[in-house]
Parts: structure tokens; C-alpha cells; sequence
């Protein structure tokens, strides 16, 4: 190393010499959260420069090697029990091989950029990312979960898209956990719930994008660790996606200036929490201020239409030196880069700290030497800080200076590539008993206990506080129609001269993990899917949202490649392609593992929003039919829950019976024969028509001998089974005929079981021919809006 | 030239629901804790430089009502000090 | 014949409200604030000014009030000139609290301390939903398309929208005609402070209050969300109705109307 002055405020790290056990002092002593094979490969790697490191350099790994930034464990070597390879890279192998074997031509880009892109139109593409961001969010609920929206909103801006609409997938403890139980260091559900719908409606309304879509779910298996999953869609004009950036590109920050927060982020969200937690870890929650992003979006925007950057990125974890980095490698070289000046708030800051602070709002840009003027003042004209800190080079080499001392030099290549993983898996079956209850006296009771439980009931006192309006092209809303009922997909119509729209959905079943996580993932497919035809949509594309425990414990990896492996199957079975996913690994606590969530994200297009679909009744004497095959399965169902039941079978999927109920309900809504569609998912049957009734004017009668089943031969399982695949259908009675004759072609499982009346009550008749449940449409609403309190 | 330092504390006038304020206390009394009559202020800090000592009081009463409290909804309190450099 | 809308950092409904206006066939252009204040654009090359919602400034303070102060600083005498030469001036949300802390609303004396104000919301949260209104007096620039009683359906989105005044401020603003909106049940009947239908708890259910001249408004909720049928809460079922336009879009085309009727 050339340059060898004082260095202020740089420690030279004696590693050279250093056996395993004073590495492994060295990495807790400096917080670099590596694991020996990686310190010892960073040594050898200074052996071969023939010099010891500078902390800075060190700190590089830490944030570079991390698992927030490099996936090692999707990307690594997993073997079972016998040292035999079970899957080598699960990234490569099940999630990006459905997208390269489906090829399909809408697919802009996927698994690379900071966003997902599919094409919208000839003129327009859409990016979409949905993050994680539990950690943060279990030590400081508000502002973890609005720098996760912040975060996820300068995704999309990093590939040039407009941000229009923002989704959020909450999970936590159930509300009335006696304060005694929970452990010290763990804060208890209600506060965790109330801070992160604060800051997540805080962000997102400051910032005025509206929050269109989301699920929250409640269950023991989230005390310990809350989930916080934020997503963001933006619409970019195609031509203006892409990466020009050359050797020579100035590299200018832009926005906040840097300060001390969020100082180890990326590898805080890969260690465990426990009572220290909140005290280590303070440093790295970051501290949000939306109206600083408000202006970056403005400045983002202007520089794109004016083509006066040639790349862009966020700086997210790891801040800048993985932005850097990764930029650099984009280009296929590397970058020089002067620490000092960066604009920061606080003047004692470490060069180090500079180097990897997460402090938020600041975004990245190459910028050819010619426009850096015109850059300039676009940036200052929003009100926005920016500075000059470097320049892209030719030689592959990251250098990094601090008043004219050389502090970092290390080549691209070794900074992007940690040792490969090699890990051990292992799944069994749990064994679960069976178990045997009378079927319940009083259908009424329980159904209204069904909806007024935290699982199934509105979600009114959280939606109402996030802005769902701002932009005004919200055409189908969360909470929709007479008596704002719950929406299965929301629709966007994102250009003032053309009817087309997009179709935004969730799938989240993490109660069946606990059964089968191969069938918790594609149960998570199926609903997502099912939840955006019901409005309309198709040319669906999926993101996936991982969220488990420790992966170095066999069992956690075991279950993981299990649900990994379904993704691949499913997402192939229906033809729709992974364009984006994160995953949040080491979710564990004194009380355990989380339990372990994956959400689907599905995003479709509709050709003409005015053909949209929503669940309420739209008229009385109309046909309701079902479609799909209910089998007995109530395993991890939210009756079972209710009645407190273990057991059962976990729902499947039957790819056939999935896909010709979709095509019948997307033909049908292409031709016009139907009014009203609900998909079948938490609490079944029951609480499907429950929820179409409380929605509308308009009633419905049924009867459950109608309903096509196997195996079945009780009103309860009928009613509250939670098999994949179901859509209830209320259709336009001179169109019956039609209805029929596509379900008959497309080889469809369904069945007329009853029709729509023209007052608003809820009839159901059970399998012996009485009348099993008798409620009025104010019954089935005071219920499923009495909930959620908190 | 005087200089000052000055404080201000700035509440929802008590006659008015204070919101967030039931909502800290209900908070509170989830955690165990018997509290009543919760509410949420604002306060600021400022350094003030003046060129005439009985000027200030006046000074940071405008300063309140141009823009630290609406005095149709708020009410407001300072405090001010001098000090040297 | 522009419409000017003005923008701060943190405003966020400019692009939706400048399409509503474009949609009633008069040109509308936004322009940030600091603009007007280096004196490089010029208010009075506008027939209408159009104060959008958003949280400028973060609502640092009190919402609207920091924006407020800024057009105070040096604006508020041209203000005070444009609005007496009867150019429109509407405020949204954001730009209701702004038009509130300027004292441009309700507008009667020329110290710039308010008397009236929009406190938190009484459910301590921010709230967006549909609302129902009365409108309580058509003689104005804004609602010159509505019969005096008609019933409006338009979103609310807001955390601090509470309106507040004295008993003697309300009688006068009463008996002057200017209360331009109430909250009201579906049916039309006064919400009489019925959470969720009066949304926030305002004093009298006010939803909007206008100047004694009736070419300043401001509401609390957002006619550019209610445009087009599509934006509707009752859409698809409103498709068989074959209206084209929503309650929003009639404040907006009122306004336009107004502006190429006098200055054209």
C-alpha cells in the first residue's frame, strides 16, 4: 500500500498472524459478525497482499459478506443428513429456474436490480419489491417500520420508477398476551402492533403514496420476533430502465447527510435477538424522515426524464460501500472514492462509519463528468443536499481515500464473492394426532366468533389510518363497495389515457408451516393468485418474502429447502415467474424460532379496469356457484384454531383443479356473466359467504349438500375447510348458460349451491336439510367490525 | 446586544380532547401503571439575540402566536434566561 | 388562462389535483413555492391560485403552519390583492390548514392571526375514508353547480382536521353565509358529531368554510379524488349509471367556469 502517513482515524488490524481463536476475538471485538472460514479467507487474502488491514477494510467484509447482502445461504451448498447434496444454490436452482424456463418476454428484469420490472405496455414497465425489515421493527416498532417503507420506496426509485403503491404484511403475537409471559428484551404484541401501523401510515402518507393492499395475521409463533414485510410498485417508461454508467462517471450522494445511525444495519438483521438486543443494537435503527425521500423522489424523476445520470442504486444495507461496490461491478470495474467528502451530520464521524452508515434517504448516482452541473442544480432546486465523492475507474479495484490517505484497496471481485456455505438439512414430518370433536351445536355463534377474531376480522382500525386514496387511481380499495367490505386484490389505473390497470394481491398461510412447509408455500401460491383473478387480474408475476429462523440449525434449513422446493414446483405448475424476493433468516428468540412465513406478492394487469370485479352481491335471484374440490382439510385452519384443535390435514394443492377454476372465473369476468367474486381462504366456505353478504345489500341462501366434497360428511368441515382452489361466483342469471358451458369446457370442478336474495341475510342449510345458520347482514358486519382493538 | 435562552411549551388548550394523549395512557395502564389525565405537549428551545432588554417577553409571546401555538386551540408557556457567552 | 398550484416539500397531491383541473378545460401548472418567493414567477400571471394536500414541511409545528409562515414572509399582501381583485383561491386539506394559519380564511381583518383552527383528529388518528356532505350555500365561485342541500361524496385524508372556532367566531361565520360543507349521515341528516360520519370531530360538523366573498375556499376533504366514476367508492355497480364524473370534478369545473366567465 502506497501512502503509508498517519491515517487519521484509521486502526491497522493486526491479522496476519492471528490463529482461529484470536480471529474470532477480533470479530466480536470489532462487531464484524463473520464466521472463521470467512476471517480466515480475508486473511489469507492480506497474507497474499503482504499487509495487514485497516479496519475500514474489515468493516467492508462485515457489511459486503453479510447475509442481508449476499444470500449466503440461498446461495449456498446444502446437504442432508449424510453429506449428500440436497440442493446447491436454492436461489439459482427453484426461484430463478422458473423465470428462465418460462422465458416470458414481459419479463424486464428479474432477481437482479433493487426491483423486479415487467412490461405494463409498449411504453411503460412496472417495478415491484416487497423487503423485510423485522429487526429493526422488533427493537424500535415505529421507526423500523417506517425506514422499512422508506427502504423499500428507494428500491423502485433505484430503477428509475415512480412510486405508485405501497403494500404492507404484518405478523405479530396475539393482542391479549398477558404481559407476565412475555421475556425481558421482548416487547409485548399491542405496543409492536400500534408502533409499526404508526410509522408504516407515517411514511406512506408523508411520502403520499397510497397503501393499497396487505394481511395482518396474529399467532403465538410471532411473540418472540414480529414480521414487518413492506412493498412498494412504481411505474418507470421502459426506455428509461438501464445502466449506462462507464469508468470515468462521477459518483455523487445525494439527500441526507450521513450520520451515525444505522451503523451495522445489514449485519444486525442477520444475528439473533435476545435481552441485550435493544441496548447493542440501538445504533442500528435507523431514523426516518419521509419529506426528505418526498423531495428525493421529485429529484429522481427530474434526473431521469432529463437523462442526467447514467445509474442509480439506493443505499439500503451495508450503505456505502455495498452501493459502491456493487456499482462498480456493474460496470465491470472499479471506483476511487474520498470519504471526506461526504456531507455528514455529525463532525467526529470515523471513516468507517462513513463508509457503511445506513443513515436513510440518501440514494447513489453515476453522473458523466459533461451533466454534473446540470445534476447539480436539479438536485439543489428540491431543497436537496448533494456532494461529489468519487469516480468509477477502469482497474478493479475499490480504493478508498480520507484526506489524501489511501484507507481501502481491495479488488471488486474478492469483496463480491464470500466463501461458499456449506450447510446440513434436515425435515421430519411432525407427528400429529388426530383428534376427534363433536361437531358444534350453534352455526350462527360460531360463525360470528369467526369473524370477530383478530384473524379474520376487518382491518378497518389500521387501513382507515394509511392513506389508500393519494395519486386518485385507486379504483378498487382495501375496503370497498356499500359497506366497505374487505377486497380480495386492489386495483390501480396508473395512466390518465389508457383503461388498463394492475392488480396487486398477497398469499399468506404461515399456520400451516407448523404441518408442512412445502404445502404452507404452495397454499401461500394458490391464494395469491387466486386473490388477483378474483378482480380481474392474469399475467400474474410473484415475489417471495422468506422470513424463518436460524439456518445453521438443521431443522430451520430442512424446512426452508421444503418450501423453497414447493415455490419452484408451484410457481412452474402455474406458469407464473419470480421476478423479485428477499428472504430474513436468524428470526429467533428465548421462546424459539419464528414461526416461519412466506409471503407471495402477486402482481397482474387488467386490460380495462372497468371490466373489475369485487366481492359484493350485486343483485337478488342471481345463481351462486362454487368452484374447486373440498376435501377435509382444516389443518392449521382458522376453525381449528378457534375451537382449539391441533391436527389435521394441511391444505393441498391440485394443480388441475386450481388452474381450470382460475381460467373459468378469467374467462367469465372477460365476457361479463358474473357480479361477484370471492376467493375461499381463512375460515373457508363460512366465512366467504359471510363476507360477500356483509358487503352488500343483497343475501344469500345455500345449501351444503350441494357443495362438491370427498370425504366429508359434516356441516362444519364443509363450512370452515380451507381447501386451495375455491372461488364463490355469483352469476348473472341470463348468463347461467354460459357460465356452465366455459366450467364444462375448461373441465372445472364446480356446483350451484344456492342464490342471492333481496334482503340482506345470511341462510345456510346443512347436510340433514335444516337450517343450521340464520343471520342478518347487520349480525355479520357488528361482528366482523367489532375486532382489532388495540 | 442581550442574549437569551429561551423555552417554550406548547399544549392542546385543556377544554379539547388530547387524543394522543388517551392513547399513551391507555398504553401506560396496559403496562400496569395507575396513570390519569395524560397529555402530549410540544416544547422547543431557541437562542433568542436582542437589542433591548425589555423586549422579550413581548418578543416571544409574538413568536408563539405568529407560529409556536394556534391560540384558538392552543395554550403556551416560556421561560426565559440570559446569558453571556 | 393558467391556474397556478403551488407546491412545498412534502406536498403530494399537485399531480391529481392539476389533472382535475386540466380534465374542466382550463391549463393548470405547478410551481414550487420558493419560486414565488425569489419573485422569479409572478402570482399575478394566474386567475387561480390552488393550495394541494400533502404534509408540507412534515407538518412540522402544526400542519400548515410552517408553509404558512413562509408565504406570510412575503407573500401575503400580493395574496391579499389577488384574492380582492376576485381571483379564486382554494385550499385542500394541507392547503385549507395553510389557508387557516394565513388568516386568508375566514378572512375578515388584515392581522394574520388566526381565528379559527384544525386541530388533531379526535380519534388521535390519522384517518382516510369516504365522507357524506351537505353543502350549506351555493353562492359562491366553488359550488355554483350544486342546489343549495345536495349531498356530496368525497374522501377525507387527514390527521388534523378537527375545526375549531368560538361560539361568537361560528355565529358570525353562520350568519355570513360562510360555512360552505357539513359532515351529514348518508341519509343528509346532520352527523351532529357522529364518529365516523363527522370524521374528526369538528365543532358544527364544518367540513369547509369560505371568505364573506365567496371566492376563497377551503375543505377538508379532496374533490381531485373524486373526479372520475372509476375513483368512486360505489364503482363497478355506478357503471350502469353512465355519470362520468364525480363529485369533485363539479367544484373544479365551477371554479374554471367562473375564471373564463370574469377574466377572459
Amino acid at each position: 500500500m502506497r501512502n503509508r502517513g498517519i491515517r487519521q482515524g484509521v486502526l491497522q488490524v493486526k491479522l496476519l498472524a492471528a490463529d482461529d481463536e484470536e480471529l474470532l476475538k477480533l470479530n466480536s471485538q470489532l462487531n464484524l459478525n463473520l464466521s472463521l472460514k470467512e476471517l480466515k479467507t480475508i486473511k489469507k487474502y492480506f497474507q497474499k497482499l503482504g499487509r495487514e488491514p485497516f479496519d475500514i477494510e474489515l468493516y467492508s467484509f462485515s457489511q459486503l459478506w453479510s447475509e442481508h447482502c449476499r444470500h449466503k445461504v440461498f446461495r449456498g451448498l446444502i446437504l442432508d443428513e449424510n453429506g449428500n447434496i440436497l440442493v446447491d444454490d436454492m436461489l439459482k436452482s427453484y426461484i430463478a429456474k422458473v423465470t428462465e424456463e418460462l422465458n416470458y418476454s414481459w419479463v424486464i428484469s428479474f432477481l437482479k436490480d433493487n426491483a423486479g420490472l415487467i412490461s405494463f405496455d409498449d411504453e411503460y414497465s412496472i417495478a415491484v419489491k416487497v423487503e423485510t425489515h423485522n429487526h429493526p421493527s422488533a427493537i424500535d416498532p415505529f421507526g423500523g417500520a417506517a425506514t422499512g417503507v422508506g427502504g423499500v420506496i428507494r428500491d423502485v426509485l433505484g430503477v428509475w420508477a415512480s412510486p405508485i403503491a405501497l403494500i404492507d404484511v404484518l405478523c405479530f403475537g396475539p393482542l391479549n398476551t398477558p404481559y407476565k409471559s412475555i421475556p425481558k428484551g421482548i416487547k409485548h404484541p399491542k405496543y409492536l402492533f400500534r408502533g409499526v401501523v404508526k410509522g408504516i401510515g407515517f411514511y406512506g402518507n408523508n411520502m403520499g403514496i397510497p397503501t393499497v393492499a396487505g394481511a395482518i395475521c396474529f399467532d403465538k409463533g410471532y411473540i418472540g420476533n414480529v414480521v414487518v414485510y413492506a412493498g412498494c410498485i412504481g411505474l418507470v417508461p421502459t426506455v428509461k430502465y438501464g445502466f449506462w454508467a462507464k469508468p470515468g462517471d462521477q459518483i455523487v450522494i445525494v439527500g441526507n447527510s450521513t450520520g451515525r445511525d444505522g451503523i451495522h444495519g445489514a449485519s444486525f438483521a442477520s444475528s439473533i435477538l435476545d435481552e441485550r438486543s435493544e441496548e447493542v443494537s440501538r445504533p442500528a435503527v435507523q431514523i426516518p424522515d419521509p419529506i426528505v425521500e418526498e423531495k428525493l423522489r421529485r429529484a429522481v424523476i427530474k434526473i431521469r426524464d432529463e437523462d442526467l445520470a447514467s445509474g442509480i442504486t439506493d443505499l439500503g444495507g451495508g450503505g456505502l460501500a455495498v452501493a459502491v461496490v456493487e456499482l462498480a461491478d456493474r460496470i465491470g470495474g472499479g471506483a476511487k472514492i474520498f470519504l471526506d467528502k461526504v456531507h455528514v451530520r455529525e463532525s467526529n464521524l470515523l471513516p468507517w462509519e462513513i463508509w457503511i452508515s445506513e443513515s436513510q434517504e440518501r440514494m447513489l448516482f453515476s453522473v458523466p463528468k459533461s451533466k454534473i452541473n446540470r445534476f447539480l442544480e436539479t438536485v439543489y432546486s428540491e431543497n436537496l443536499e448533494a456532494s461529489v465523492i468519487g469516480e468509477f475507474t477502469r482497474d478493479r479495484w475499490i480504493r478508498v481515500y480520507y484526506f489524501n490517505n489511501l484507507i481501502c484497496e481491495v479488488e471488486t471481485d474478492f469483496l463480491l464473492h464470500p466463501p461458499k456455505i456449506v450447510r446440513k438439512a434436515k425435515w421430519s414430518k411432525p407427528i400429529l394426532v388426530e383428534s376427534e370433536f363433536e361437531e358444534p351445536e350453534d352455526y350462527g355463534t360460531l360463525i360470528l366468533k369467526l369473524l370477530s377474531s383478530d384473524d379474520i376480522c376487518s382491518r378497518e382500525p389500521v387501513i382507515r389510518t394509511y392513506d389508500h386514496e393519494v395519486q386518485g387511481n385507486t379504483v378498487i380499495k382495501p375496503l370497498h363497495g356499500f359497506f366497505a367490505g374487505p377486497s380480495d386484490a386492489a386495483v390501480i389505473k396508473p395512466l390518465n389515457n389508457s383503461w388498463k390497470g394492475l392488480v396487486i394481491s398477497v398469499g399468506l398461510k404461515p399456520w400451516y408451516s407448523r404441518l408442512d412447509p412445502y404445502w404452507m408455500a404452495a397454499s401461500s401460491i394458490d391464494e395469491a393468485l387466486r386473490n388477483n383473478i378474483c378482480v380481474g387480474g392474469r399475467r400474474i408475476a410473484i415475489l417471495d418474502n422468506f422470513t424463518w429462523g436460524n439456518p445453521e440449525k438443521p431443522d430451520r434449513l430442512g424446512s426452508l429447502v421444503r418450501a423453497v422446493k414447493a415455490c419452484y414446483d408451484f410457481a412452474k405448475g402455474f406458469e407464473v415467474p419470480f421476478i423479485s424476493g428477499k428472504d430474513s433468516l436468524y428470526n429467533e428468540s428465548p421462546l424459539g424460532p419464528i414461526l416461519e412465513t412466506l409471503l407471495i406478492t402477486a402482481v397482474g394487469i387488467i386490460p380495462d379496469i372497468r371490466m373489475a370485479v369485487t366481492i359484493d352481491l350485486k343483485a337478488s335471484k342471481n345463481p351462486l356457484y362454487l368452484t374447486g374440490l373440498t376435501l377435509p382439510e382444516l389443518g392449521g385452519s382458522r376453525y381449528m384454531q378457534i375451537i382449539e384443535h391441533d391436527g389435521g390435514s394441511v391444505p393441498k394443492v391440485d394443480l388441475k383443479i386450481s388452474k381450470s377454476s382460475m381460467n373459468l372465473i378469467r374467462e367469465s369476468i372477460d365476457k361479463g356473466y358474473v357480479n361477484a367474486v370471492h376467493d375461499l381462504s381463512d375460515g373457508g366456505l363460512g366465512i366467504s359467504i359471510s363476507e360477500m353478504v356483509l358487503s352488500s345489500q343483497y343475501g344469500a341462501e345455500i345449501w351444503l349438500d350441494k357443495v362438491v366434497s370427498r370425504n366429508i360428511n359434516r356441516d362444519d368441515f364443509l363450512l370452515f375447510s380451507e381447501s386451495n382452489g375455491r372461488f364463490l361466483v355469483e352469476v348473472k342469471r341470463n348468463f347461467e348458460d354460459n357460465f356452465i358451458s366455459i366450467a364444462e369446457k375448461l373441465g372445472a370442478v364446480f356446483s350451484k349451491i344456492g342464490y342471492t336474495l333481496s334482503n340482506n341475510c345470511l341462510l345456510i342449510h346443512g347436510l340433514k336439510g335444516s337450517l343450521i345458520v340464520d343471520l342478518s347482514g347487520d349480525d355479520l358486519r357488528n361482528a366482523w367490525k367489532s375486532g382489532l382493538r388495540a | 446586544m442581550v442574549k437569551y435562552k429561551v423555552k417554550v411549551e406548547v399544549w392542546l388548550k385543556d377544554n379539547l380532547v388530547d387524543a394522543e394523549g388517551k392513547m399513551v395512557e391507555e398504553s401506560l395502564k396496559d403496562l400496569g401503571y395507575n396513570v390519569q389525565s395524560v397529555r402530549v405537549g410540544k416544547s422547543y428551545s431557541f437562542n433568542l439575540d436582542l437589542s433591548n432588554d425589555s423586549l422579550v417577553e413581548k418578543v416571544v409571546d409574538e413568536i408563539c402566536r405568529r407560529l409556536l401555538a394556534n391560540p384558538v386551540k392552543d395554550k403556551y408557556f416560556f421561560k426565559v434566561m440570559r446569558y453571556e457567552e | 388562462m393558467n391556474i397556478l398550484v403551488i407546491r412545498a416539500p412534502g406536498t403530494n397531491c399537485d399531480v391529481e389535483t392539476v389533472r382535475g383541473i386540466k380534465e374542466c378545460g382550463l391549463n393548470a401548472i405547478t410551481v414550487h413555492t420558493d419560486k414565488l418567493l425569489e419573485g422569479s414567477i409572478d402570482l399575478f400571471e394566474f386567475y387561480a391560485l390552488v393550495i394541494p394536500g400533502g404534509f408540507s414541511y412534515g407538518d412540522s409545528v402544526r400542519a400548515g403552519a410552517i408553509w404558512a409562515a413562509k408565504l406570510n414572509s412575503k407573500l401575503l399582501n400580493s395574496l391579499r390583492d389577488f384574492i380582492d381583485d376576485g381571483r379564486p383561491v382554494l385550499g385542500i386539506c394541507n392547503g385549507f390548514q395553510v389557508l387557516v394559519e394565513l388568516g386568508l380564511l375566514p378572512g375578515w381583518n388584515d392581522n394574520s392571526t388566526p381565528s379559527v383552527a384544525l386541530a388533531p383528529n379526535i380519534s388521535g388518528k390519522f384517518e382516510c375514508r369516504w365522507i357524506n356532505l351537505r353543502v350549506a350555500n351555493v353562492n359562491n365561485v366553488f359550488l355554483r353547480y350544486f342546489s343549495k342541500n345536495s349531498i356530496l361524496r368525497l374522501p377525507i385524508a387527514h390527521s388534523e382536521g378537527r375545526f375549531i372556532a368560538s361560539k361568537n367566531i361560528l355565529s358570525i361565520l353562520e350568519k355570513n353565509g360562510q360555512i360552505a360543507f357539513k359532515y351529514c349521515l348518508p341519509n343528509g341528516k346532520p352527523a351532529d358529531m357522529l364518529y365516523p360520519f363527522n370524521p374528526n370531530g369538528s365543532i358544527m360538523d364544518i367540513a369547509g368554510i369560505m371568505n364573506p366573498a365567496g371566492n376563497v375556499l377551503g375543505l377538508m376533504p379532496h374533490p381531485e379524488r373524486a373526479v372520475y366514476f372509476w375513483q368512486l367508492p360505489t364503482f363497478p355497480s355506478n357503471i350502469a349509471a353512465k355519470t362520468y364524473f364525480g363529485d369533485g370534478y363539479w367544484i373544479f369545473k365551477s371554479m374554471c367556469d367562473y375564471i373564463i366567465e370574469h377574466f377572459q
